[in-house]
């Protein structure tokens, strides 16, 4: 009896201290400095009327891979420099393991301030769980124009609530290394290429056998690489229960891998070998990857570690999409509703969306959500581009690889697995598209 | 807490006082922190298996909807059954290997203390590069491993991690590999318990390694197989890192144990109700195992 | 004759001890190998185990690329620090729990040994919160609270207490110790394998940590060397060499922790005549 007594006092403050702990998470809206941010609809903008003295103090932001972001110190003395009273501490965390650390930080109630989100598309998942503070009260106040986002910045108005804004854009682009086509005397791949093109000319650039093996492709084991060309067009998305519109371009991608035109996906991995290293040793022709690759091979040949002689195309694109289209993924920049200082966090978000950000941005190879002409141009005569960069770049429609919408993540990983067993040949294109339609109605069915 | 079951037994044992207060004095550095940091956020996930919660609105009483949610999912059913052949395969093999390491390494050789370290080495080294390197070790065309196994006359040696027949026996290997050495120091250690006498009384009687091995070593060594089967088995079942790090339980689910599961339902589904279910269903299949072990081991030393 | 088939026994043995020692030690040669590669060139197929022109550079390029020498201290501090409090608190409360007798015990005990079972997963976010609620959030004093009192090091050291014989206990009770003496002068001596055994998994458990740092610690200075070998496997670029390289010197201090704990092993010998 007693045994059992002194378990249910045991239990009784573990359970009373444990409640506790839950509490604050709810409270955390109450305990930021505006009392009127519950409603989220107009955050400080008023007391600030009232009082005008500029916001002060330190702000700490979560980034990832900080270190290769190569805009990331002049952003940060820029701003400084524009703001004498506030100071920014980044938080950094390795790249594998930021989405799941922001969520502990932020479902723990961490007061940090503010922080770019990886992955777009779990912007909405953040803001259902109440984690974004509304940013259209200081949106609405500093005057900025949404349509200067060239479309993207609507994207995170959330039930009126702009929970985030974009600062920068990444999309895939057509990387190919000069000398293989030299050697092949094939002309270089043009901005106007569709995949079936892609194909034939990747199997007349394989060459050679064993160590010196030369492949025409690579496609990186991201499902990406695959899946996007299906959504290229723009009608498709991920989150569709049908998942046909896949088949063409797995189709593809087993033809190639059978040919032994593109590195074997197995090997890719198994070795977990990362896309940079065959591009960079020069032992492939070409490769589909996004822009942000562009500073680590820039990166890589000006310190001497590669000496490929690299350029880049427009990605190609499936029938019936016209030229310029592609797939790529907007990262953008929110401030924590448990944040203590938003003030000042919205002086970084508003410093970084600006037009002097993108162009920090874009003098660091990094292609600003603002985009312009201007922009683009900057970044395509930027000292280390290739001289046709600029025509590559320009793009007419960018497709989000993966919409914000609920479960994209858990679905995301799914056609991740499906599309493992694709390509290693455990199971036929058919059987894998199935399987992915069943788990994703699985998935999206019941809330 | 123990201050106040030490007040309670005062009023009615006075006798026992003393000695509740001696052992209590003895606990409770340890248990006050444990008390905080471990037993209350453990039982709190508990309380979250009868809720739904997004980790961080607010969360409702759902009662058993959860354990309902994840029994239904194939995803589970399967992950929970993989954990069970990881389990039984790794425990078995690596208690086999340790234990005769450590006889084999207790005896009089030449550089034992190298032979035990290097054995050892892999156990000390990290996980997040260890999977880079056994990535690399296990690629099907040009990976050490198969090219060994072609140079034994293996013409098709299995696709390790990129198929999903010998992915997980492939991570089994390396999870054999890295903990060996621990347990084989477990097993020395309990070597050296072994009454120098005793050894030298059965060397006299002319018993030969082996035989003082049963008739003498094996007896004494039940305890300590008790203890390294137990942890063994609990380690394997919540064994994450390794999975994590080298197959993120691909390809397809093939590798996903029911701590990735876990993992996933938490951070990929953010359904902490259902990660909670999932983990008080592992916690109550070790909680069975030790239970039944622990039992046989009381009536084994009878 | 028997000489003979001893001889033959004898080279069995070296010889699978040698194969099973190469092959144990083959992964960490290629990670020794690939320490002294450039990127690009440590997935070369087939591998090259030795490098052509080897680049000790990487070994010292990790010093400038990460504050190396920081996490390293850090980790040496951790490690330390988690493993002396979790021996001591632990077997302090593994005679508690072995050897004496109260209302409760087996109650307490039984929790204790229910943690054990719960991945760590699990109960993370709700420990996250509760530390941010106790200030203990990026702290190195947050992490050692958090890592010290794990229920395994009083399960293990409770394991070996209880094979120790209650008439030697007894004996010294009858001579006048206190159970305190007791534990001082008698167990604690006798327990030195199975601290070495405890010391050893907490030493190696916090230096290879790398979920509980990754979640905790925030600022650079306060990271340690798992975090710091996970920096370089980076999203847009991965290098490996001087990851193999961060990996290869991470493993020395353990290394030594180990040589300076295996000599008590051998040193329980002499106390062991003592049990019967």
């Amino acid at each position: 009896m007693k045994k059992l007594m002194a378990v249910l006092t045991c239990l009784t403050i573990a359970f009373s201290l444990a409640a506790c702990a839950n509490t604050p998470a709810d409270n955390i809206p109450v305990s930021t400095p505006a009392p009127d941010s519950v409603g989220g609809a107009k955050p400080a903008p008023e007391s600030d009327a009232a009082e005008p003295a500029a916001p002060a103090g330190n702000i700490r932001v979560a980034n990832w891979d900080t270190d290769t972001m190569i805009y990331m110190p002049p952003m940060l003395s820029a701003f400084e420099a524009a703001n004498p009273g506030i100071t920014v501490e980044i938080i950094d965390i390795p790249s594998a393991d930021y989405t799941q650390r922001l969520s502990v930080m932020l479902n723990g109630g961490s007061d940090f301030d503010a922080f770019w989100i990886k992955d777009g598309d779990t912007t909405k998942g953040l803001a259902d769980r109440g984690q974004l503070a509304d940013l259209s009260g200081y949106i609405a106040r500093d005057g900025i124009n949404l349509a200067d986002f060239s479309g993207l910045a609507e994207r995170f108005v959330m039930d009126g609530k702009t929970v985030a804004i974009p600062v920068s854009t990444g999309y895939y682009v057509l990387f190919y290394n000069k000398d293989i086509f030299d050697a092949a005397g094939e002309p270089y791949p043009s901005n106007d290429m569709t995949w079936a093109d892609w194909e034939a000319m990747c199997a007349r650039l394989t060459s050679g056998s064993g160590v010196d093996k030369k492949y025409g492709g690579l496609l990186h084991t991201w499902n990406a690489l695959v899946q996007n060309w299906g959504v290229q067009d723009g009608k498709h998305t991920i989150m569709d229960t049908d998942y046909s519109f896949f088949k063409p371009h797995y189709e593809m991608a087993l033809r190639m891998q059978d040919a032994g035109t593109i590195m074997d996906f197995g090997t890719l991995r198994s070795g977990n070998i990362h896309y940079s290293g065959p591009f960079l040793s020069g032992d492939i022709a070409t490769m589909p990857m996004g822009t942000w690759f562009i500073t680590t091979v820039i990166q890589r040949t000006q310190e001497g570690e590669s000496d490929i002689n690299w350029g880049i195309a427009a990605i190609p694109r499936p029938d019936g999409v016209p030229q310029g289209w592609t797939v790529g993924s907007v990262t953008p920049f929110a401030i924590n509703e448990a944040s203590g200082n938003k003030d000042a966090a919205w002086e970084f978000a508003k410093f970084i969306s600006s037009p002097e950000g993108a162009e920090l941005y874009a003098a660091g190879f990094a292609f600003p959500s603002r985009s312009t002409d201007a922009t683009l141009q900057a970044i395509a005569t930027s000292e280390g581009m290739p001289d046709d960069a600029l025509q590559a770049l320009k793009v007419a429609n960018i497709s989000l690889d993966r919409p914000m919408l609920d479960h994209v993540l858990e679905v995301n990983q799914m056609l991740g697995e499906q599309h493992g067993l694709i390509m290693l040949n455990e199971i036929s294109v058919d059987e894998g598209l199935a399987e992915m339609s069943r788990l994703s109605k699985e998935i999206q069915g019941a809330p | 807490m123990p201050v106040n079951a030490a007040a309670k037994t005062k009023k009615r044992l006075p006798l026992g006082m003393r000695n509740s207060l001696i052992g209590i004095s003895f606990i409770l550095p340890n248990f006050i922190g444990f008390f905080i940091f471990i037993l209350i956020p453990v039982c709190f996930s508990f309380v979250l298996s009868v809720m739904k919660w997004d980790g961080f609105n607010e969360m409702t009483f759902i009662g058993l909807d959860n354990f309902r949610a994840i029994f239904g999912q194939s995803a589970f059913r399967n992950s929970l059954a993989r954990t069970l052949t990881f389990t039984a395969v790794t425990v078995a093999i690596t208690t086999f290997a340790a234990l005769g390491l450590a006889v084999l390494l207790n005896k009089k050789i030449l550089f034992k203390g190298i032979f035990r370290s290097s054995i050892f080495f892999p156990y000390i080294a990290s996980m997040v590069s260890i999977a880079v390197v056994w990535r690399l070790m296990f690629m099907r065309n040009f990976g050490p491993i198969n090219e060994f196994l072609r140079f034994m006359g293996v013409s098709d040696p299995p696709g390790w991690i990129a198929t999903t027949q010998w992915a997980l026996p492939a991570v089994m290997i390396v999870y054999i590999w890295k903990f060996m050495g621990y347990y084989m120091i477990v097993y020395l250690a309990a070597l050296q318990d072994i009454p120098v006498e005793l050894r030298e009384a059965a060397s006299i009687d002319g018993a030969s390694g082996f035989q003082f091995f049963w008739r003498v070593a094996a007896p004494m060594l039940k305890h300590a197989t008790f203890f390294v089967v137990m942890m063994l088995m609990i380690n394997s079942f919540k064994s994450f890192d390794l999975i994590f790090a080298m197959t993120e339980g691909g390809p397809g689910q093939s590798t996903t144990l029911l701590s990735l599961y876990i993992y996933n339902r938490a951070f990929i589904a953010f359904d902490y109700g259902q990660t909670s279910a999932a983990a008080l269903i592992l916690f109550a299949i070790i909680a069975a195992a030790t239970i039944l072990q622990l039992r046989v081991e009381r009536k084994m030393s009878l | 004759m028997i000489e003979k088939k001893n001889r033959a026994l004898k080279s069995a043995v070296y010889i699978s001890l040698i194969a099973l020692a190469v092959i144990t030690l083959l992964p960490l040669i290629w990670m020794l190998s690939a320490s002294l590669k450039l990127d690009k060139d440590v997935f070369t197929i087939p591998i090259r185990w030795i490098p052509a022109n080897p680049r000790w550079d990487n070994y010292v390029r990790i010093w400038d690329k990460v504050p190396f020498l920081q996490f390293t201290s850090n980790s040496f501090k951790l490690s330390l620090t988690v493993t002396a409090v979790q021996v001591l608190t632990s077997s302090f409360a593994a005679y508690g729990f072995a050897k004496c007798r109260f209302r409760g015990r087996d109650v307490l005990f039984f929790a204790y040994v229910s943690t054990i079972a719960i991945p760590w997963q699990v109960y993370m976010l709700p420990q996250y919160t509760m530390m941010r609620m106790m200030g203990l959030l990026d702290s190195h004093t947050g992490y050692v609270f958090m890592q010290s009192f794990i229920a395994f090091g009083v399960f293990l050291i409770r394991q070996f207490y209880r094979s120790i014989p209650d008439e030697l206990l007894e004996a010294a009770r009858i001579d006048g110790l206190s159970e305190y003496g007791i534990y001082f002068r008698i167990m604690l001596p006798l327990s030195k394998p199975v601290i070495a055994t405890l010391s050893i998994f907490s030493f190696v458990n916090i230096w290879n940590d790398f979920m509980g740092p990754m979640l905790y610690f925030d600022s650079m200075g306060k990271r340690t060397i798992p975090l710091g070998i996970r920096m370089f496997l980076g999203q847009y670029s991965t290098e490996y060499g001087l990851m193999m390289a961060a990996s290869v010197l991470s493993l020395i201090p353990v290394l030594i922790v180990f040589l300076m704990f295996q000599r008590l092993f051998v040193q329980g010998i002499a106390t062991s005549g003592m049990k019967n």
